[in-house]
């Protein structure tokens, strides 16, 4: 079926949007550190002790204690000297962000907006050339980007991270930037090795994973550098109290959040290797054959197992574990950016000449 | 992959701590000499530092294995990066670096993880079946000190209150035990466990890896993977000789290949003809027939990339194509001594400019031989021919022709793609160059040649691998293993009740182990919001409430 032109250029179109749009978001999200609410880092409950750091956090970072007294006794049991300390629910979404200020107000409806022309820029690219919009590389990188953004607007809301909107959205306009100026292709058909509905499978997943694992990656260099300076002010080399940091979600919570986004993002990427696995069979007479693309998602797989095992690991966890993610997500990056394109070998699809 | 081996910090209180790196394993107490060195060498081994170590140097070794051609997936490839670099080539291949996947140290590093993972998982196995029948520990004394804690006073007595705490617990599945004979008579409490299938997905997923390993080595023992390029209107059997390359497991011979035969009728191959994506493929056919076993029925079948046929157990697949041109060669005598289709093979100008090369060993009075290329749709470029798209729009044939002894006879095996003119000598200076249909004459009387059209050509890879079906469901295993270790988390909730004035205090403690998904925040905060429901509704008053 030819290529429908008309939406390929409104998928063009949409996509300048969702760029330009997510940059006013990162702006706005700026504006919050610069002139922002003031806001506690850490909760006295999650400093209280260690193990109290099993707090979400959202509830850590802006919502109300959840030690908090409760609403009092009431009930059959009045006269009783004790309060009630029953763990109240978190205020609902909207209502957090409205409480996070106006700034982060404006950012989260533009994040919002944004994500939602990006995703319109991928649908219709899917229209105009009639199958999944992942496959080539331009395409690839403007679906993974989409997941990442809509992936880590759901967490920011989950968790009320609202300070990593920065970093996160920030790197998303990087990326989309580059995949809009440097490799972008023009809608187009498919050879007949991808035209099977495993692509729908297989690269799905690995574009879900991709844009999870890119979201953990932007978390875990927040997280270093959030370690750094604390190293740094403990060595006296820099002065305590600064005011980004201080607005950023603490070591444990950006830690935990990086994990959780790993632990979601581990079984997609293992799914979409064994379903790669199961087209490579179907297209190539065998499941696995160590073609370059698939010994790099092999890597990358290894890798983030790594992690996952570091953490649980005395002497790993933390910032060793931290950099081991990055260099997992590092491995992803040069599968999709020099064994895609500069090596030659089954997966050679990358489609930029 | 998740902890199979215990977090040091290990909230539950189960056994002692590992010190870094330390394993705990079922290899304890002290020994001397040879013994201990090879306890002191095992627990080293089942230690988590260890095994993520090896997860890295397996990461690691892969690299060379992506970034050099591999003897497993590209040959030629090796072959010439042995012409480009005589001097590193062969040290590299010493190394095994040209066949990284296959390797001794590749192999030593995988079998050592598994080893790890082995020397972890069954020991573990062995307490995921002790605790499974265990009972969760008391309650500790002080609740508030838990991560999840909540309390509030309710009207019931403290033995009341327990009760109903037990009756909400169970309900939600968790395992429950409360205080023995042993403990005074004044002590309430309950201890209520879940999650032991967290465990159990662990374990799962870590001997399904071990599956997969089984399953492909299964795979390399049993099966086979075998290559035929079949020109257009050829029939092949599927026997060891007619076969281009067959490379057999361990224990596969010969006389297991099964007997089918398989005809190419057709095969087209569809370009785009316009826009920037001109000259890349749309589609490829190959009509084919086919029979099962010899006499039996004829079947046909569209043989597509994304669509193998399968026959016996057995799958065909389409892996490549090219053009197979036709000559006709009449020698000096007046002979056709030469009249068939002959593969060429793609080369790297793109646009399949194919080369070939044509033996004549019946000619007379000198044996002839011709190299030359095949281009589908031809067009000079400054003297040099290119071809323009993949398809035979306008196909010219091109080709040096040589005459002499072929050296066929002289016991040296010959590739059919390559000609040895060790004993030729070249017939005129310029290439003869030939449009469809057009003839020829050689120099030196030597004979005439037609190039009477063309045929296509596939490649087919046919393969056998009984490990395909337990790899696949090892894989399924590990996800479903993974998806329980991540979701399920193992949490401990603890209840005790204190009498205080007309009724009781009630202290909700929680402790999950691991939360790898999150949430036991909010489904703590919700069993605490229900256990108070509970003891504050009057259906749970003294008189109706359960005895002691």
């Amino acid at each position: 079926m030819p290529v429908n032109l008309a939406l390929g250029h409104a998928s063009n179109d949409f996509m300048i949007a969702a760029l330009v749009i997510y940059s006013l978001s990162v702006v706005a999200f700026a504006g919050d550190f610069a002139f922002g609410r003031p806001r506690r880092a850490v909760t006295t409950s999650a400093a209280r002790e260690p193990s109290a750091a099993l707090a979400a956090v959202g509830a850590a970072a802006d919502g109300p204690a959840a030690q908090g007294p409760g609403p009092g006794a009431d009930g059959p049991a009045e006269g009783l000297a004790v309060t009630d300390s029953v763990p109240e629910p978190a205020p609902p979404p909207l209502r957090a962000v409205r409480q996070a200020g106006p700034w982060v107000t404006a950012a989260m409806a533009l994040g919002i907006l944004g994500a939602a022309a990006h995703a319109t820029a991928v649908v219709t690219r899917g229209f105009a050339v009639h199958r999944p919009p992942w496959g080539n590389m331009y395409e690839f990188v403007t679906a993974l980007t989409c997941v990442a953004a809509i992936f880590f607007l759901f967490v920011m809301i989950r968790y009320r991270a609202w300070t990593l909107g920065l970093f996160v959205i920030g790197a998303v306009v990087a990326v989309l930037g580059l995949a809009e100026t440097v490799i972008y292709t023009a809608p187009g058909q498919l050879v007949p090795a991808l035209q099977s509905y495993w692509l729908a499978i297989h690269v799905t997943a690995m574009t879900l994973a991709t844009g999870i694992f890119f979201v953990a990656a932007v978390l875990g260099a927040v997280y270093l550098a959030v370690g750094r300076y604390s190293r740094r002010v403990a060595a006296g080399r820099a002065v305590p109290g600064n005011p980004i940091v201080g607005r950023l979600p603490g070591m444990e919570q950006l830690d935990r959040l990086t994990y959780r986004t790993i632990v979601f993002g581990f079984p997609i990427w293992t799914f979409g290797v064994i379903a790669g696995a199961i087209w490579a069979d179907q297209a190539w007479g065998r499941y696995w054959g160590w073609d370059p693309v698939e010994t790099w998602a092999f890597i990358t797989w290894v890798i983030y197992a790594a992690f996952l095992h570091a953490r649980a690991t005395a002497g790993w966890r933390g910032r060793r574990a931290h950099y081991i993610q990055l260099l997992g997500f590092a491995s992803l990056i040069i599968n999709i950016a020099i064994v895609q394109v500069f090596i030659t070998g089954l997966h050679s699809y990358a489609g930029i000449r | 992959m998740t902890n199979v081996r215990a977090p040091e910090a290990d909230p539950f209180g189960s056994p002692a701590p590992e010190p870094d790196g330390q394993p705990r394993g079922h290899l304890t107490g002290g020994a001397s000499g040879s013994a201990g060195w090879l306890k002191w060498a095992w627990r080293q081994l089942t230690s988590m530092r260890i095994a993520l170590i090896l997860l890295f140097l397996l990461a690691l070794a892969s690299v060379p294995g992506s970034m050099l051609p591999q003897e497993g997936s590209d040959p030629a490839a090796v072959q010439q990066y042995f012409t480009s670099h005589p001097a590193l080539a062969p040290v590299l291949n010493r190394l095994g670096l040209f066949n990284v996947f296959a390797a001794p140290w590749f192999a030593a590093i995988y079998l050592l993880l598994f080893t790890s993972l082995v020397g972890c998982v069954v020991p573990r196995t062995f307490r995921l079946a002790g605790s499974a029948r265990a009972l969760p520990p008391r309650a500790p004394r002080n609740l508030s000190r838990l991560p999840r804690s909540a309390s509030y006073a309710t009207a019931l007595d403290a033995g009341q209150a327990v009760e109903v705490a037990a009756r909400v617990l169970s309900g939600h599945g968790f395992r429950l035990r409360r205080p023995g004979g042993a403990s005074e008579p004044a002590d309430h409490w309950l201890s209520a466990e879940k999650g032991y299938l967290r465990e159990a997905g662990n374990l799962l997923f870590h001997l399904a890896l071990l599956g997969v390993l089984v399953s492909v080595a299964l795979g390399g023992l049993f099966g086979y993977k075998a290559d035929r390029l079949l020109v257009q209107g050829q029939t092949f059997a599927d026997t060891a000789s007619a076969l281009d390359e067959f490379h057999p497991g361990r224990f596969v011979t010969a006389a297991d290949l099964a007997p089918f035969t398989i005809r190419l009728n057709q095969f087209t191959a569809a370009y785009i003809a316009a826009g920037p994506q001109r000259g890349q493929p749309a589609s490829f056919h190959a009509e084919l027939s086919y029979t099962a076993r010899p006499g039996g029925p004829s079947r046909g079948y569209d043989l597509q990339v994304n669509r193998p046929l399968s026959v016996d157990g057995v799958k065909v697949y389409l892996i490549g194509h090219g053009y197979a041109p036709l000559f006709r060669v009449t020698d000096a005598r007046g002979q056709v001594v030469y009249d068939q289709a002959t593969p060429f093979i793609a080369g790297s100008s793109g646009n399949f400019l194919s080369e070939g090369v044509v033996k004549v060993p019946d000619a007379q009075p000198q044996q002839l031989g011709f190299t030359g290329v095949f281009v589908p749709t031809a067009v000079d470029v400054g003297g040099i021919l290119e071809s323009v798209f993949p398809a035979a729009d306008h196909p010219v044939a091109s080709l040096i022709a040589y005459a002499g002894n072929l050296g066929i006879d002289s016991g040296v095996p010959q590739s059919v793609y390559q000609l040895d003119t060790a004993g030729m000598h070249r017939l005129g200076a310029a290439p003869l160059l030939m449009r469809e249909g057009q003839t020829l004459r050689l120099p030196s009387g030597q004979g005439m040649i037609t190039f009477a059209g063309y045929d296509q050509w596939v490649s087919l890879a046919i393969t056998h691998d009984p490990g395909q079906l337990p790899a696949l469901v090892c894989g399924i295993a590990a996800l479903g293993g993974l998806l329980l270790s991540f979701m399920v988390r193992r949490r401990r909730v603890f209840i005790r009740a204190r009498a205080a004035g007309h009724g009781s205090t009630v202290q909700v403690g929680g402790l999950a182990r691991t939360d790898a998904s999150g949430g036991f925040e909010a489904e703590f905060a919700s069993l605490a919001a229900e256990l108070r429901a509970a003891h504050r509704r009057p259906a749970s008053r003294p008189d109706s409430a359960e005895g002691k």
